[in-house]
């Protein structure tokens, strides 16, 4: 347990300061062809306090949450803050203040499920896949369930108090053909303590059927033409697609740092059909997957309209990119562990939906690909990205044809944007990103169909 | 009263045992840091951390758990045992669960204990001023130069004990160049040292790096698609090793899926190859001493001559599948140098890529991997010629480890891993 309220230690603040306790709770469970290999459960908490000083930062944590430890990281930080400052001499002034105050505990009413119900949980997950699907050679199942809880006051008035749960199971069967490995995964699940996302195992029924079914398919497949081809990149794509190639680019501190998207604001680099947002809490009245009230920073976490018809509107900011960028910090700054500074983090990147229905967009057509999961994305501040694709189909004659097996596409997003002719009226949200720069953090990713050109690898 | 780290493990052991659990292991980690953090070319921030962690592994009848604190005091461990207990409980029996037998006790230690704060502030001054000066259209995006202690004690209820304590300084600097709107790939490097003795570009392949940054500004198209080499550099490399020894894992080997689970004792690379681990040496910045399931790690030599000669299988995978136990868990890469040099290797390609770092993810359960190669640039007629951009690669691991087409003499030492170049032929690569 962490304190919920630290206003007490307001009066030990000198500089600007942020006092920040977290807890991570995390429980990690894998059956890995029946046998339970991991049955882990950790916990870390502590505290920390980060200091700016006329351009300069200092941050110290403890691991022990008491009022002797979190005078010592006040003070400790102070210090770092002045050592850097007495040799930079930076002078810079205060940072931009639009502070914002929260409590939200999302927490499950229900009864906690204890471990001996979670491993049993997989356990009849796994009956039934080695029972029913003929053919399987291997079979993972892994259940990671994360709780953040964060306890927040800054010198400036933000206040915040969070408990946000994240539990995903994953689920990735193998067969053979001609001896050589096929696989495919699945995830499940999302934002929510496991009581309030799982029911029973036999909800996931019709998900484990279709996965095994698509595996068939998959074995079966073929890889791609290489070139560059007309496609429809499903949800799951263009969410990957709104985070790595283009969020990434738009951060304050990647522009900083030379991001081809800081020559963009104010132009086109999309057609007019995609707006895309790096939404804070809540998108189109339904609340995200990594819901973020009050960052790190103690700033009010506002959505971020990052693509709007087409053209690119901001970046992502923390308070101190916001000054430097003379606009208004958007509550981006997210730090993953207690001993972690905030960074500037996308939250819940999303492409929008538009009005044309999937079906559609596949009759459209004649010679392409229907590209729905990615193994991994990479892209660079350059906006060239590369995805693998582990399940797709061939589109011949407006319909679906035969499956696809691995393969990768690549491009240059802020290209590749350019060439979307449609964009489907549903979206999705993928659940369990977790991103890597500097430090890991949860975050979610969202998006319909996108009918565009982009390159295929092939085989 | 404060108990010092070894008492502390001490106690946790016997807090497990009186609550039941037959077989016990701790793992305690105690870590300082201090860090200087440059965003956008200036220092940015001083950051001073300190961390526990307290891993408690318990097996009883077969069944095992695993929970991990950061707190060290008496009520927290009680209470982590406790849960430890349902833990165990709750799972199967598995008779691969098992903890490391007695061995002579260990006490270890490398590196500095403390930081010269005022020495990583003056090397990241005399590298900015430098950057500045040599590369005016270089972006250090974020630079992070850090200084680590990390002191640890292993114990279990079959008597093991070890103790060891570290320190080490690792800088790592992220960057960029632009002239006007042309932007290059960012790309990044890295270290890890006892010292910090030189200037900090002169360690391993950072000023190397830093200069392909430059001229990385107008790359060019690769046109067409061909079976081609390509030349990894020792940046690159680790990549390429992380792919090969995933498949030597606990994982791969248990679920059965590793294209190498027959390969033991045989060829699965052109004989010149030669890659050890090698985390116990005095030399070696941030190795360790000791396995994390409680064994001496031992160097090791894991592809000889192209012979598979050990996986890299834990107790538990060892027991599990069968196969034996390796001596250490990876890492502190080395590959041996190979009798070519750098030039030779780029002589004798006709047409391929010098490949400086793969944008991918891991390889398919059948060994194909395909990516980006960033940064990297075209050889045509055994010379290097320009930049490159948009350009695939793809292959098979199994398949591409038997056309290593050189090795050369030279290699980068990166404090941990020593890795040369290294050719590599039947490659696909694609541009537009």
């Amino acid at each position: 347990m962490i304190p919920k309220e630290l206003t007490g230690y307001r009066s030990l603040f000198s500089d600007y300061t942020e006092l920040r306790a977290q807890e991570n709770r995390s429980t990690s469970i894998a059956l890995v062809n029946g046998d339970v290999m991991s049955n882990d459960r950790s916990a870390a908490s502590g505290v920390s306090a980060r200091v700016y000083r006329n351009g300069v930062w200092g941050f110290s944590s403890d691991p022990i949450i008491s009022e002797e430890r979190i005078k010592a990281v006040i003070s400790s930080s102070t210090r770092n803050a002045r050592f850097l400052d007495g040799r930079e001499k930076r002078g810079h002034g205060p940072l931009p203040s639009r502070v914002g105050s929260a409590v939200r505990d999302f927490s499950t009413l229900k009864p906690r499920k204890t471990q001996k119900e979670l491993i049993d949980f997989l356990r009849e997950m796994d009956s039934r896949i080695s029972l029913e699907y003929r053919g399987i050679v291997s079979r993972t199942l892994v259940i990671q369930l994360l709780d953040m809880e964060k306890s927040l006051l800054t010198s400036d008035g933000g206040s915040a108090y969070t408990m946000i749960p994240r539990s995903i199971l994953y689920c990735t069967l193998s067969m053979e053909k001609d001896g050589q490995p096929v696989e495919l995964y699945e995830i499940y699940g999302g934002f929510g303590q496991f009581e309030d996302v799982f029911t029973s195992p036999g909800e996931l029924s019709t998900q484990l059927d279709s996965l095994y079914e698509q595996l068939q398919r998959k074995v079966e497949g073929i890889y791609p033409e290489a070139g560059t081809r007309d496609v429809i990149l499903d949800a799951d794509l263009a969410g990957i697609l709104s985070h790595e190639a283009v969020g990434h680019t738009t951060e304050a501190d990647i522009v900083r740092g030379g991001s081809i998207a800081g020559d963009y604001i104010g132009r086109e680099v999309a057609s007019p059909l995609v707006t895309m947002v790096d939404f804070a809490n809540t998108a189109l009245g339904v609340p995200c997957p990594v819901p973020v009230f009050v960052d790190d920073e103690g700033t009010l976490a506002e959505d971020a309209r990052l693509i709007e018809d087409g053209v690119l509107k901001c970046f992502l900011h923390n308070r101190e990119s916001a000054a430097h960028f003379r606009a208004e910090p958007t509550g981006n700054a997210r730090a993953f562990r207690f001993s972690d500074e905030p960074l500037i983090r996308m939250r819940n990147t999303a492409i929008l939906p538009g009005s044309s229905s999937l079906d559609d967009m596949i009759s459209s057509i004649d010679d392409g690909y229907y590209l729905m999961r990615s193994s991994n994305g990479q892209a660079d501040s350059t906006s060239e990205f590369m995805f693998g694709i582990v399940q797709g189909y061939e589109i011949k004659g407006g319909k679906l044809g035969r499956a696809l097996r691995d393969t990768t596409i690549s491009g240059v997003a802020f290209d590749m944007l350019k060439t979307v002719s449609a964009v489907s009226d549903e979206m999705r949200w993928t659940c369990a990103g977790m991103c890597g720069k500097k430090q890991p953090i949860p975050v979610g990713m969202g998006g319909p169909a996108l009918k565009c050109r982009v390159t295929i690898g092939g085989k | 009263m404060q108990m010092d780290r070894m008492s502390i493990a001490a106690y946790c052991i016997e807090a497990m045992q009186k609550a039941g659990i037959r077989k016990a292991q701790c793992s305690l980690r105690d870590q300082r840091g201090d860090e200087l953090n440059v965003d956008g070319g200036e220092i940015s921030l001083l950051r001073t951390t300190h961390d526990t962690s307290i891993s408690l592994l318990g097996i009883v009848d077969d069944r095992k758990g695993t929970a991990t604190i950061n707190k060290t005091d008496r009520k927290s461990i009680d209470q982590a045992v406790e849960g430890l207990v349902e833990l165990a409980r709750s799972s199967r029996p598995d008779p691969a669960n098992e903890i490391a037998g007695r061995q002579p006790a260990g006490v270890f230690s490398n590196g500095p204990l403390e930081p010269d704060l005022g020495l990583m502030y003056d090397r990241i001054r005399e590298f900015l001023a430098r950057t500045v000066e040599t590369y005016p259209t270089l972006i250090l995006e974020q630079v992070i130069l850090d200084f680590v202690s990390r002191k640890k004690v292993f114990l279990n209820s079959n008597g093991v004990q070890f103790e060891s304590s570290q320190g080490y300084y690792s800088f790592s600097p992220m960057f960029t160049s632009r002239e006007g709107s042309e932007a290059s790939s960012f790309n990044y490097s890295g270290f890890s040292s006892l010292d910090l003795d030189r200037k900090l570009h002169e360690y391993a392949s950072i000023d190397t790096l830093m200069r392909q940054s430059t001229e990385q500004v107008r790359p060019l198209d690769f046109s067409g698609k061909f079976q081609g080499d390509i030349i990894i550099t020792p940046d690159c490399l680790n990549d390429f090793i992380s792919f090969i020894t995933g498949y030597l894992s606990d994982y791969s080997l248990i679920s059965g899926t590793s294209i190498f689970k027959e390969s033991l004792g045989r060829e699965i690379a052109d004989p010149r190859l030669t890659l050890r681990s090698m985390p116990v040496s005095q030399e070696n910045a941030d190795g360790y001493f000791f396995t994390s399931d409680g064994f001496a790690a031992e160097n090791s030599t894991v592809i000889e001559k192209g012979v598979l000669r050990t996986f890299l299988l834990s107790l538990y995978g060892s027991l599990k599948t069968g196969l034996p136990k390796a001596v250490n868990m990876g890492g502190a890469w080395m590959v041996d140098a190979g009798e070519s040099s750098f030039e030779e290797l780029v002589r004798g390609v006709d047409r391929g890529i010098l490949m400086c770092r793969f944008s991918g993810g891991d390889p398919s359960d059948n060994g194909d991997f395909s990516g980006v190669a960033k940064n990297s640039y075209c050889i045509e007629g055994g010379r290097v010629t320009h930049p490159i951009r948009e350009t695939m690669i793809s292959g098979n691991l199994a398949n591409a480890l038997r056309e290593i087409r050189g090795i050369s003499r030279e290699r980068v030492n990166f404090g941990s891993d020593v890795l040369p170049w290294l050719a590599m032929g039947g490659i696909t690569i694609s541009g537009k």
